[in-house]
């Protein structure tokens, strides 16, 4: 797991919260089909994000929903940012992050978990609030609109939204009505970029290692994680992932600042004019920056003329490719291999290599390699390291190593990682016997609850008939006096002496 | 020979406070201030201090974009209400099993619920709130803003009867002390209308509610669509109508 920045609570975060820090918006746990009257938003949205929920207060925020993801296939609004430092937060339970800094929720009296006090009336504020903010990602929520939907006092209401907002679950990157603080935080969050400020879409942030994405980014659906080029190629996902089930998606800068027909007028005559020179012809067109220029550029229609034919040797995952209508051929060209990303200059360059080479080439020389590798003691440069570091998880472990002690490794690895499945499939048991008990133990409280109602109804009655039997002794007393004299010293010890017999 | 009512068999006094397991107050805010008006109605605890109400009321105005000359008035307004809470604090006031019927007329937006219950005031752990939210996940009610005012209004008729029954037992205290006397010297509408327990499921009556009583006690839910809000409703009850808040000048 990459490294987390600045979490205060130092726990192991589970897997499954922690790696959702871009979370799409997720289904309630009480769909209403037939209360809730707004149109569903489709399903043919990227791979990332699931549909925008049917939450029963949302008239106008379904329908803000479907209109946004009407707009572009993969439009970035959908996509809720949630700082590191609240990655531990999860719909289905409560983090000691909570517990310590609300603590009026369950301490004392609140600890028995009733009524406006309990860990369960926070769950219920905190996941309405989050719920809510989620449906309208980049509008801000306002204090009494939220206290207004929700059954409790106002105060803990109060203190829950303010807990929210300060951690990010809410309102994070959320439209400013003219506070500063959200619009800094949204300027933190955007590196670098030429957006306007009013825009509200945030950056595409990895998963794993925090930083915005660059080109493209690697989205598996099953764990709605995405992850940016390198960290998908250093494996920095769950075990439980592989590779395919990853998809790569393009980030379209266009959508970010669409390009006028001037600007393009200005783009392409400063081409003409200065050839190459992007730093001319940025100057030219004015706003834009040389990238943008050259982004911008390429994805014209007849761009590619102007590029070398290298389409047909591009064969990397080009199928999935999400841009917008300059041709498959032009995006192939920007579609080189994952460590396009990567800083390291030889990584870069092994990348170029092994894209224009094709993927079976570049394969079967990693395997040649590794193999001659294996054979010699020292790792010295006279095997095309570059080549090798295409599979480098392989090249790390085979430097220096014998074939022996490679199947040595493989087989402690082997083993390793059965333990290590025996070990998920123990805890996912326990887990599931932890949850049966939970639910025979409600159960259980709650016929012990119906249980006392019967007592107590069952003492009323039985007081009730203690009333009637002295009443009736009354009636006789008073019918035979001098012999009553006698059964009424019998029933002195009544208990309830509050009766008035006149 | 008069009847032992059940009020006389365990009368306990105890220092005033809601029947209910939160000690919460209902509030409700109505202010006009050149031309706006506000109405509001919500749950405050009384144990909150004092500065976390001007918070609140800045808060309130700023979410809503009311002009600042609404907040010392809104001030005013829930101070007032709360230091009433607190007046009747000290004193004592008897807890009696008694049921009553408590009606809920309400509309919200654009929701209109009608319901009568009863509603136990000698239970010292019924929760109003728990109510609401279970009234409308049954009635499926979509509209999130129903639910608090629901609470809101069974508190206030909880509030009024609590703070009746303050006011019986100072009466009882400066008229007839020492003398334990069944209750029947109130006026209060409240009192009046709580059901003698003894009698209600005495031998003759039973604990299930007469067939051709249902439609009486069954929630009515209407969602009208954009009527204006002049519309009156009759209502054939002893207690006043309460209507709930209606939305104010555009949220945002």
């Amino acid at each position: 797991m990459a490294t987390t920045t600045t979490t205060t609570t130092a726990t192991a975060t589970a897997p499954a919260a922690a790696n959702t820090n871009t979370v799409p918006t997720p289904t309630p746990p009480h769909p209403r089909p037939a209360a809730a009257p707004a149109p569903r938003a489709p399903s043919n949205l990227g791979p990332v994000k699931s549909e925008a929920p049917p939450t029963p207060s949302s008239t106008t925020a379904a329908t803000a929903a479907a209109t946004t993801t009407a707009s572009g296939a993969e439009d970035p609004s959908n996509i809720i940012t949630v700082p590191s430092y609240s990655a531990w937060f999860s719909f289905d339970s409560i983090h000691d992050t909570e517990r310590r800094l609300l603590p009026e929720f369950f301490e004392g009296e609140a600890a028995a978990g009733l009524g406006c006090r309990g860990p369960d009336a926070y769950k219920y504020y905190r996941n309405t609030l989050i719920r809510r903010f989620r449906a309208r990602p980049g509008r801000r929520l306002t204090l009494t609109e939220c206290r207004r939907g929700l059954v409790g006092d106002v105060g803990s209401v109060r203190r829950v939204f303010d807990f929210l907002e300060e951690w990010g679950l809410i309102n994070y990157g959320a439209l400013p009505s003219g506070s500063k603080q959200a619009k800094e935080r949204r300027e933190e969050a955007v590196s670098q970029s030429s957006l306007p400020s009013g825009v509200a879409a945030p950056r595409k942030l990895c998963t794993a290692c925090r930083s915005v994405c660059g080109l493209a980014y690697y989205a598996c659906e099953k764990a709605d994680i995405s992850l940016c080029a390198r960290c998908f190629v250093c494996n920095k996902y769950r075990p439980g992932l592989t590779a395919a089930a990853f998809k790569r998606i393009e980030i379209t800068e266009d959508a970010k600042s669409d390009w006028t027909d001037k600007e393009t007028l200005h783009l392409l005559e400063a081409v003409l004019h200065y050839r190459e020179d992007w730093k001319k012809v940025s100057g030219h067109v004015g706003s834009r920056s040389e990238k943008d220029c050259i982004a911008r550029f390429i994805r014209l229609p007849f761009g590619e003329q102007f590029m070398e034919p290298k389409e047909d040797r591009m064969g990397f995952e080009n199928d999935d490719d999400i841009t917008d209508d300059p041709g498959a051929g032009v995006s192939k060209r920007l579609c080189l291999t994952p460590l396009a990303d990567a800083s390291n200059p030889i990584m870069a360059q092994v990348a170029f290599l092994s894209a224009i080479v094709g993927s079976d080439a570049a394969s079967a020389a990693a395997q040649a390699a590794i193999s001659a590798q294996s054979r010699v003691d020292l790792n010295d440069g006279e095997i095309d390291s570059s080549i090798n570091s295409n599979m480098e998880e392989e090249s790390s472990h085979t430097n220096g190593l014998s074939v022996n002690d490679l199947l040595k490794e493989a087989a402690s690895n082997a083993r390793a990682q059965l333990e290590k499945e025996r070990n998920s499939i123990e805890q996912s048991l326990s887990d599931i016997v932890d949850i049966q008990m939970k639910e025979i133990q409600d159960k259980i409280c709650h016929f012990e609850h119906k249980e006392m109602l019967m007592e107590k109804e069952r003492q009323q009655r039985q007081c009730l008939r203690d009333l009637l039997f002295a009443d009736q002794l009354a009636i006789l007393h008073h019918q035979r006096r001098p012999q009553a004299v006698a059964t009424e010293s019998k029933y002195d010890e009544k208990p309830k002496p509050v009766i008035n017999i006149s | 020979m008069k009847t032992v009512s059940l009020g006389a068999s365990r009368p306990s006094t105890v220092s005033f406070r809601m029947p209910t397991r939160d000690n919460l107050v209902p509030i409700r805010v109505d202010l006009e201030v050149d031309g706006q008006r506000y109405r509001d109605a919500f749950t405050w605890n009384p144990r909150d201090p004092d500065s976390e109400i001007i918070s609140f009321a800045k808060r309130t105005a700023k979410d809503l974009k009311l002009p600042a000359n609404f907040v010392p008035q809104m001030l005013q307004s829930i101070q007032g209400q709360i230091a009433e809470f607190r007046s009747y604090e000290g004193q004592e006031m008897q807890i009696k099993e008694k049921i009553v019927p408590l009606k809920i007329d309400l509309r919200v937006n654009n929701t209109v619920i009608r319901d009568q219950f009863l509603w136990d005031i000698g239970n010292l752990d019924s929760d109003p709130e728990e109510f609401a939210r279970t009234l409308c996940d049954d009635l499926n009610i979509t509209d999130p803003e129903v639910g608090p005012a629901i609470a809101v209004s069974i508190r206030e008729q909880l509030y009024e009867i609590a703070s009746q029954s303050v006011s019986v037992m100072r009466e009882k205290q400066l008229s007839k002390k020492g003398r334990r006397a069944p209750e029947f010297s109130s006026n209060s509408k409240a009192v009046n209308n709580a059901v003698d327990l003894f009698k209600y499921f005495g031998s003759k009556g039973s604990v299930i509610r007469k067939r051709k009583e249902w439609y009486l006690y069954e929630p009515v839910v209407d969602v009208v669509a954009n009527e204006e809000d002049g519309k009156e409703e009759t209502n054939n009850s002893s207690r006043p109508k309460k209507r709930a808040e209606e939305k104010v000048a555009s949220l945002q």
